[in-house]
């Protein structure tokens, strides 16, 4: 190894883009840290991919600035640029051999034949596939040719790995592994990570911290937990993860307010204190909600009726339904109770669930 | 076999053979066996042919004076009846002698292919570097071409352009190319404009230079077209990908699209050069006798003029085996299987 590759940070000032009339990357500003493994999740065509390419300087912003490691990108092209992109579908060289792939940068830098050979097997150990050095990127399976790419992106030793989706390929089992082993990879090289995903899991997991994005806009910065537990708006609330949302509106005002909803009277946290009457979105995640078993009481009761239920090994998903409603509710599969059946009261507690001023709702 | 009989059920597989065979027989097969045969005979004066005519000869002075003995005995009935029965068996014999005399015989011979002097092995090989250079020209104006419409984002704007190269085409080839002649000619437009600013007229027709551009124009969208078909089935992230490893614009061409665009260059290639090379209008109405003529023409004249077909079919072979020679070495020299071309 020339020395251990140190990440530098990412600096978006006011930066967008747009195509002719379509904005599609509102302005924008952003850090991104030194040696972070930070993940961009949203739905399809949000703008992800255009904003990464706007890093990676495929792109020129239409407006505003780009920094890595304090310097201004501006003007410089993907080659010029302390980045590697890996791409959505990964875009080996299909005529090459797997280690002439990663060694291509470093011919591209003039690198003699045996040198670059030897430095592409080097790469090749460190992600498992020394013994297929020689084969086509045909003849790899689907996580080798990941790691393939992997390899070749950070031969040309960047300080900011940019990746595109790059297991959206992937069967899930392989996928799940793969993430254990990009986060393995980013912290041995300490190179800043920039991940883009839809796949809410796959951000959750593996980033220190994750940027939730719509429609060009990047709405919530915090870590998988924050964005979990406090979604800011109703979208970044619907979209990561599981969610039950009612309509509301507010009665009582307050850090616990009060609202009015289809299903009755419920209290829930109330974090952007909204006042009273005004319209707004319960929300409350399948895990905190509860079947209650008689005589059991919570700050919320929900009279409700098993529709169906899912067995999904660790937890059982219940759908049951209140007045035309669907209600989602995740059981532990601990033997204590059976998942109920038929009428059953549902409850919650009020610190639980969140009123968050109305506004789009996630369908995926 | 018998999986097409599963395939398509016996009588279907009967009708698939038989327009197969129908094909491989008449379209491939039996045109090169005729041409082929052809050049490895000809007519000949048969075998002792001279022995023949010493033989005649006697049987001549033979005649005489059996003519002159008739004279001498006019008044011996019986001796002249004899006379006359020699007379007319040997009349018989002669002529049987002459027939097989003149009567030329078909001879197997590698001799045809021995008929082509200086003169037509310099037109032969002029040809043939004449149709490299024309399919050289014709990759390297098409290469840029097929790859900027190929790297175009819109599918309809590629499309677009394709048609609006293939519009002149739908003109019948001889048009065309008469078009060409007079742009070109001493008072054509091309040096009008040349005379115009200041510059020597220029002999395109005479010098041959006329019938190289006028085959670059006719055959060159057989060279566009497998190329921009194979370049645009090459994914744009590759271009990126080796963009962003720090490839220079020359050296993705060099790594990434030329390698992926060999099949199509090749079959480019292949398609100009056979055109070019065995073009028999373009060479006759550019030059019309103004300039030395094209193989294909000196073959023709074989044919149709010195009508010595046997000699034809050999100058023939020969450029279908240069044909050969060609396909085979574009095929090592690209690394293309006949499986990539046939794609
Ligand atoms: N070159 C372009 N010209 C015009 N519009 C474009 C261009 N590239 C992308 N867009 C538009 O910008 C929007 C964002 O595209 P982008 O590829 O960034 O989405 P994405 O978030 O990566 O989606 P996905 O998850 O499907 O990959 C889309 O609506 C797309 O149609
Ligand atoms: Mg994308």
């Amino acid at each position: 190894m020339t020395g251990q590759t140190i990440g530098m940070e990412i600096e978006l000032q006011r930066a967008s883009v747009r195509f002719n009339r379509f904005q599609a990357v509102q302005p924008t500003d952003l850090t991104i840290r030194a040696g972070e493994f930070f993940s961009i999740l949203g739905p399809s065509g949000c703008g992800k991919t255009t904003l990464l390419r706007m890093i990676s300087g495929f792109l020129e912003p239409t407006e505003g600035d780009v920094r890595i490691g304090g310097r201004s990108m501006l003007g410089l092209g993907p080659s010029d640029r302390p980045t590697a992109l890996i791409f959505q579908n990964l875009a080996l060289f299909p005529l090459m051999t797997v280690w002439e792939n990663v060694a291509f940068g470093l011919e591209m830098r003039g690198w003699p034949r045996a040198k670059r050979r030897a430095r592409a097997e080097e790469l090749l150990a460190t992600v498992a596939l020394a013994d297929h050095a020689g084969k086509l990127p045909d003849q790899l399976s689907g996580g080798q040719r990941q790691r393939a790419a992997i390899a070749r992106a950070l031969a040309v030793e960047p300080a900011v790995l940019l990746l595109d989706e790059p297991l959206s390929a992937l069967d899930l089992k392989l996928r799940q592994h793969m993430r254990a082993e990009l986060k393995q990879i980013q912290a041995r090289t300490g190179i800043t990570f920039v991940y883009i995903t839809h796949d809410q899991g796959e951000a959750l997991t593996m980033s220190d911290r994750v940027a939730v994005m719509n429609k060009g806009q990047i709405i919530q910065i915090g870590a998988p937990a924050r964005i979990y537990d406090h979604p800011g708006d109703s979208f970044v609330a619907t979209f990561v993860g599981e969610m039950n949302a009612l309509p509301c509106k507010l009665t009582e005002s307050g850090p616990i307010a009060q609202c009015e909803t289809p299903l009755g009277l419920l209290r829930a946290s109330n974090p952007n204190a909204l006042p009273a009457s005004s319209d707004a979105m319960l929300f409350i995640r399948p895990e905190r909600l509860r079947p209650l078993s008689p005589g059991e009481e919570a700050e919320n009761t929900l009279p409700a009726r098993v529709t169906r239920r899912d067995m999904e090994g660790a937890w059982s998903m219940i759908v049951t339904e209140a007045q035309g409603r669907k209600l989602l509710v995740n059981m532990p599969n601990d033997g204590r109770g059976a998942p109920p059946e038929g009428e059953v009261r549902l409850g919650f507690e009020a610190a639980e669930a969140l009123i968050l001023p109305k506004g789009e709702i996630s369908h995926d | 076999m018998t999986s097409l009989i599963r395939a398509f059920g016996g009588p279907l597989t009967c009708l698939i053979l038989f327009f197969s065979g129908v094909w491989v027989l008449g379209l491939i097969a039996a045109p090169q066996i005729i041409m082929i045969d052809k050049s490895l005979w000809r007519m000949e004066r048969p075998v002792g042919a001279a022995e023949l005519s010493v033989q005649i000869d006697g049987l001549y002075n033979r005649l005489d004076l059996l003519a002159l003995d008739r004279s001498t005995v006019a008044d011996q009935p019986e001796k002249l009846a004899a006379i006359d029965t020699e007379t007319s068996t040997i009349q018989a014999q002669i002529a049987d002698l002459e027939r097989a005399e003149t009567t030329p015989v078909k001879t197997y011979t590698l001799d045809n292919f021995r008929q082509m002097g200086a003169a037509h092995f310099a037109i032969f090989v002029r040809t043939i570097l004449a149709s490299l250079a024309v399919s050289a020209l014709a990759l390297v104006v098409c290469y840029p071409i097929a790859f900027a419409v190929a790297q175009l984002k819109t599918a309809r704007t590629a499309a677009l352009i394709m048609l609006m190269l293939v519009v002149p085409y739908a003109i019948n080839e001889l048009l065309r190319i008469f078009a060409w002649q007079m742009l070109l000619g001493p008072n054509g437009p091309v040096n009008a404009v040349l005379s115009a600013l200041g510059l020597p007229a220029v002999p395109f027709l005479e010098s041959g230079a006329g019938v190289f551009i006028a085959m670059v124009y006719a055959y060159i969208l057989f060279m566009v077209f497998p190329l921009y078909n194979v370049l645009e089935t090459l994914d744009k992230n590759q271009i990126e990908a080796a963009r962003d490893l720090g490839a220079p614009v020359w050296q993705i061409h060099r790594r990434v699209v030329i390698p992926h665009a060999r099949p199509g260059i090749a079959v480019g290639c292949i398609m100009t050069f056979m055109l070019s090379v065995g073009s028999y209008s373009v060479p006759y109405i550019m030059t019309r006798g103004t300039a030395a003529p094209w193989f294909t023409q000196l073959i023709y004249n074989r044919f149709f003029e010195a009508t010595n077909w046997n000699v034809g079919a050999a100058y023939a072979l020969s450029l279908l085996i240069v044909c050969m020679i060609f396909v085979f070495l574009m095929m090592r020299l690209l690394k293309v299987s006949l499986k990539d071309i046939a794609k």
